[in-house]
């Protein structure tokens, strides 16, 4: 029966984790061609129900059809074999390996059974690439590309696999403005040549943008299937979170103080001797919000790098802390000191993810503040601290000695925000708060930022969201190839004019 | 390799059931894992002795002589014990903390040699000629692992690599000084002997722990640094900070621990350790160092580890195993004629047979027991209606 109306349905899908239910009888029907998306909060059931799909995890019960046929999988690979491809938010390449190498890997095409046959394969892929203008470097190794390029050699990837129906999940995360319209153009290509893409973001704006069909999960459960040109932004965010969502900061006046933080003729190299961040000059108030807009890889990773004294500045710079040279000292003084830090590199800087909730919790804060016995680790003061977090920040968590590799990447994200935002700082240094994490915690976090900045802590905000910056930033500057331009005071600029600087469009009026 | 996860965009490691488990599948996991890991242990032994053409009755009967025989005979267990205990402490300090120390064999190695030439050429009160030498030896064992540990931190040369090559060069570093410096010295019978240093002072004898047998002051030691390794790991700001450098060292930077100072602690501590265990080995057995006396011990350190899934408690107990296996093996070769070789093949095997993932094949059968159930019930729901 190959003339089904869809091309995938997921029929009463179940799946429990212990206690908790993480997909209760959900239905999921595709169609064809088209670009179906599925929002809903962290936890919801999205990516259960996706691993579920891969046959990463097996229900415990419904049934998956492929083209009005029942199938059952053996395992991912055979998921993978039956069209099924999935691009993962952390992309599944091995970076020493090159992209050709990348590509083909576990699916080589063989002659006399052993050995690979290296023509037929590029061949495959060239055919790939035209057919689906894809212009991928194959002989390129992947660390050397930029996040973009490697997404499309994960579409690449799935596409010569064989995969029919594409799961993207959080695509857009990782790019640029001008990524994601190219990325689009991509999906509407694919979806134009009869592929089916399966769309996870947390973005209603791109959502709205480019699907043909939204499913709305929460709690596991389905809540709602709609059109897109039924509703809106903010209809979409209410279905989600379950109440009216104010997608609008909060902003008040702010109450300034003196000079918390001032940096001179800021300079730093990578390891390869490149300049990154060229002469820059700025000061933070206590609280005051000061937010630097950009394109992803401007500089920004570097700025704050050297600003909590993870990579040493070229001479010449300056930064006072609090009447305090620190332009040398090391992250251990910065905690001492009091300046918070929320990494952009979630899984790396921010968390260890082999460790418990309650030890991730306590990173910093054991230093900081300390346990009242200087070389005994207080249990008790631990989950009270850990306890603390989780209850004001919602991480949904089983218990705190649960590995932080079992929460979802939403919920990590909460932790990480919520171990720095609760430690009394006088400083925080903020990259990205709300990457990966779903609209109803979204406001949440900009409130939390605002008050913090109301009780006099300063805050340095580094967002690829360029709205992020507009809506909380007391002062925006508008970091483009290292150098720091003036983006005016909150509201002064429109997203437009900003826009335009981060593009290099002002770089003369610096 | 530890760097692995620290790159963003690139993570590699699967969405794991083991989220999900609860406290009653840990406890379940942990008897199903040691009770069929004890039985394939049986079984593979059992088959071993039986393709010699021997009992495997007798041959247990002559390991259960040979290790608790008499007290003699568990004298010699808990001597075999102490060291296996005491590499398995050092390895365990490594490896919980990220560290790839394979080169206990070698700290180890140098620790006896500084041992048996402190003993040899210096001559002080026993106990204080003791103290001198094991400290002496436990700062061998320190430096001689600070050279891997420099190497990983300012060049990058992972220490899996390093600290491997310093076992050879431990090795015949020791045998060299040996055989050409030292030139043997005479032994017992007035010979010259090459293959070890001469026969230590007196003074520099480690005392009984149980009187006449071969159980020396090793064994509470040992005991003594699993007990305070434990309590390193569980209990102390150290110890919490060692771990988090060994498994994310770029979020323990950023969490302002000095992760320069820690990451060589972890080695200096592992490498102190072995250097110890050369020590005490030197004073309390051999009383002498021969050539390549260390062979195997680190090793066998790390498979300890590996059984007792680096838990420090649990290393006095596959330690103590061990020394019974090692003090059996001997006698059950007197009693019956089962090379005591085998002993060490099943050994071996145990440790392949304990890394087995019992968890997944645990948390596969207890998804299908739930998928079952869960039909059922909607089956007898529907039956209802």
């Amino acid at each position: 029966m190959g003339n089904s109306e869809y091309i995938l349905e997921m029929r009463n899908i179940r799946k429990t984790f212990g206690e908790l239910v993480a997909n209760d009888n959900v239905n999921l029907k595709v169609r064809k061609g088209t670009v179906h998306s599925i929002i809903g909060e962290n936890g919801a059931g999205k990516s259960t129900l996706m691993n579920i799909l891969t046959d990463i995890h097996k229900a415990d019960s419904g049934d998956i059809l492929l083209n009005g046929e029942k199938v059952h999988f053996k395992n991912s690979l055979d998921a993978a074999r039956r069209g099924i491809g999935m691009i993962y938010q952390e992309f599944m390449l091995y970076r020493d390996l090159s992209v050709f190498d990348n590509i083909i890997l576990g699916f080589e095409k063989k002659k006399w059974g052993f050995i690979i046959d290296r023509k037929a394969c590029r061949k495959e892929i060239e055919r790939i690439c035209s057919e689906y203008s894809f212009n991928i470097p194959l002989d390129a190794i992947v660390k050397d590309l930029s996040v973009a390029m490697l997404q499309q050699v994960e579409i690449v990837k799935v596409l010569y696999r064989g995969a029919d129906i594409i799961i993207m999940d959080e695509p857009t995360s990782v790019l640029t403005p001008q990524g994601i319209q190219g990325l689009f153009r991509a999906i509407r290509n694919l979806v134009g040549m009869g592929k089916t893409i399966i769309f996870i973001s947390h973005k209603l704006k791109e959502v709205l943008e480019i699907s043909d069909y939204i499913t709305i999960m929460n709690h596991g459960r389905v809540v709602a299937e709609v059109l897109p040109n039924e509703v809106d932004e903010a209809k979409l965010a209410s279905l989600m979170v379950g109440r009216d969502v104010i997608l609008q900061a909060n902003k008040v006046e702010p109450k300034i103080g003196d000079v918390l933080l001032s940096v001179k003729g800021l300079t730093v190299k990578d390891k390869d001797e490149i300049v990154r961040v060229k002469n820059v000059d700025f000061e933070i108030h206590s609280g005051e919000i000061l937010g630097i807009a950009g394109v992803a890889g401007s500089g920004q990773q570097w700025i704050v790098e050297a600003l909590f004294g993870l990579r040493r500045p070229e001479h010449g710079s300056q930064i006072i802390f609090d009447g305090k040279d620190i332009t040398y000292v090391s992250p251990r003084e910065h905690r001492l000191d009091g300046i918070g830090y929320v990494p952009q590199d979630r899984m790396g800087s921010g968390v260890n993810a082999k460790s418990s909730l309650w030890e991730n919790s306590i990173m910093g804060y054991h230093i900081a503040h300390g346990f009242k016995n200087k070389y005994l680790v207080d249990t008790k003061q631990a989950n009270e601290f850990t306890d603390e977090i989780v209850e004001q920040f919602d991480v949904r968590r089983q218990a705190n000695k649960d590995k932080v590799a079992a929460l979802s990447g939403g919920n990590i994200q909460k932790m990480v925000v919520g171990r720095e935002f609760l430690q009394r700082n006088k400083l925080l240094i903020i990259e990205d708060p709300t990457r990966g994490i779903d609209v109803g915690a979204i406001e949440f976090i900009w409130q939390k930022i605002i008050d913090l900045a109301q009780e006099g802590v300063a805050v340095l905000l580094i967002s690829h969201e360029l709205n992020e910056v507009m809506q909380l930033s007391d002062t925006i500057k508008v970091i483009y190839n290292g150098q720091l331009y003036d983006g005016g005071r909150h509201g002064e600029l429109t997203e437009e004019e900003i826009g335009l600087i981060m593009l290099g469009g002002n770089a003369d009026a610096k | 390799m530890p760097n692995n996860e620290k790159r963003k965009l690139f993570n590699f490691f699967p969405k794991k059931l083991s989220a999900d488990l609860e406290k009653k599948d840990k406890r379940n996991i942990l008897i199903f894992k040691y009770t069929t890991s004890l039985i394939l242990f049986v079984v593979a032994g059992a088959l071993l002795v039986w393709m010699q053409d021997e009992s495997p009755i007798e041959a247990v009967k002559g390991i259960w002589k040979g290790s608790f025989g008499s007290l003699t005979a568990f004298g010699n267990t808990l001597r075999w014990a102490a060291p296996s205990i005491l590499t398995g402490a050092a390895a365990i300090v490594a490896f919980k903390a990220g560290v790839n120390n394979l080169g206990i064999e070698g700290q180890v190695a140098i620790g006896g040699f500084v041992a048996g030439i402190l003993g040899v050429f210096f001559e002080f009160p026993p106990v204080v000629h003791i103290l001198f030498i094991l400290i002496c030896a436990t700062l061998s064992g320190l430096l001689w692992s600070v050279i891997p540990a420099i190497l990983r931190l300012f060049f990058k040369v992972d220490e899996f690599i390093t600290t491997m090559m310093m076992n050879y060069v431990a090795n015949y570093l020791t045998q060299y000084l040996v055989q050409q410096v030292l030139a043997g010295g005479l032994d017992n019978w007035g010979y010259v002997n090459m293959a070890s240093t001469p026969t230590i002072n007196g003074s520099a004898y480690l005392p009984d722990f149980i009187p006449d047998t071969t159980a020396t002051l090793a064994v509470p030691v040992a005991f003594l640094i699993s007990f305070a390794i434990a309590f390193l790991y569980r209990y102390t700001v150290e110890g919490y900070e060692l771990k988090q450098v060994g498994e994310n060292l770029k979020f323990a930077k950023a969490g302002g621990v000095k992760v320069v100072q820690q990451y060589l602690i972890i080695f200096l501590l592992s490498g102190a350790i072995a250097g110890l265990c050369g020590g005490i080995e030197v004073l309390g057995t051999y009383h002498k160092f021969n050539n390549g006396f260390a062979a195997n011990m680190g090793w066998e350190g790390i498979s300890i580890a590996r059984i007792a899934e680096l838990n420090p408690v649990g290393l006095i107990f596959v330690g103590f195993i061990w020394g019974v296996l090692k003090a059996g093996s001997m006698q059950m070769e007197r009693m019956v004629g089962v090379n005591r070789l085998t002993v060490q093949i099943v050994e071996y095997m145990f440790v392949l047979f304990i890394s087995i993932d019992y968890e997944g094949i645990y948390m596969r059968h207890k998804d299908r027991k739930n998928k079952k159930a869960y039909l059922e019930s909607h089956k007898e729901a529907s039956n209802n209606a």
